[in-house]
């Protein structure tokens, strides 16, 4: 299977797009919907927690899923010249820097 | 047994596949065996990563989807009980392991289209790296699954 030149674009966005948002979507809980565990129910956006714990994982994951979609797929619309000078790089570059903002959002676990 | 320990053992199994398949491709891209090998580490780095590719992304999803399903039951019956424990490292450990394996899956598209046949030499470096964060992800996630589980797993 050869998928089209602009699929390196979008590949890269997408990855350096979700990676982003995700870590916004966690900080300020920009959650595109709510699972409540205790009811097996489903809320739209964020929603507080009844009878047991609110899960928003599910809902970063699909609000990062979905802005990285978009600007993948603009990105991959770009122009050739444009879209060859995108370092293949940001690919590992951006993930592994947010991956590095959790453990430092999530120090006060390890500092108790 | 209850389905939520089928799919915990079910988990673990592809998880270890999945262990194995990306440490094997890691190692065949940053240590490869410039010779033919003879001894078992040597057989170990001589693997075609390549070929190991489409196989470790199918895990990866499985593994992430089947995680996701038994996520709810760690909530509700495990991590409140780690709370009460006051085990604050560990339940860090698992809050590091559920993004880290987001991160991950955002990856996968891209390090699928820079494993893709034939390997462009220009990508070899974008390819090493991300197969190996996507391999310090995957070792992260499997040890902190296996501790979590060793204080709240099956049959407590």
């Amino acid at each position: 299977m050869t998928p089209p030149r602009s699929f390196a674009v979008f590949a890269v966005v997408f990855a350096v797009v979700f990676a982003i948002t995700y870590v916004i979507a966690v900080e300020k809980n920009y959650a595109l919907f709510t699972y409540h565990p205790a009811t097996n129910e489903f809320g739209g956006g964020v929603e507080q927690p009844k009878d047991g714990p609110a899960m928003y994982w599910y809902g970063w994951l699909a609000t990062s899923a979905i802005v990285a979609f978009i600007a993948g797929a603009l990105a991959a619309a770009l122009p050739q010249g444009l879209a060859r000078r995108i370092w293949s790089g940001w690919s590992w570059a951006v993930p592994v820097c947010v991956m590095v903002a959790f453990c430092y959002i999530l120090r006060q676990y390890f500092l108790r | 047994m209850n389905t939520t320990t089928v799919l915990l053992i079910v988990h673990g199994l592809l998880a270890v596949a999945l262990l194995g398949a990306i440490t094997h491709q890691t190692v065949s891209v940053w240590a490869p065996a410039r010779k033919p090998a003879g001894s078992f580490v040597g057989r170990f780095r001589s693997v075609a990563g390549a070929s190991y590719a489409n196989a470790i992304i199918v895990l990866y999803v499985l593994t992430f989807t089947l995680g996701s399903i038994i996520y709810p039951e760690y909530r509700l019956e495990a991590r409140v009980v780690v709370e009460q424990m006051s085990l604050w490292p560990q339940i860090g450990a698992f809050e590091l392991k559920e993004h880290f394996v987001s991160v991950g899956l955002g990856v996968l598209p891209a390090y699928w289209y820079f494993w893709r046949q034939p390997l462009a030499a220009e990508h070899a470096r974008t390819r090493a790296l991300l197969t190996a964060m996507l391999a310090f992800i995957v070792w992260w996630n499997f040890l902190v699954g296996h501790i979590l589980n060793n204080i709240r797993g099956f049959g407590s």
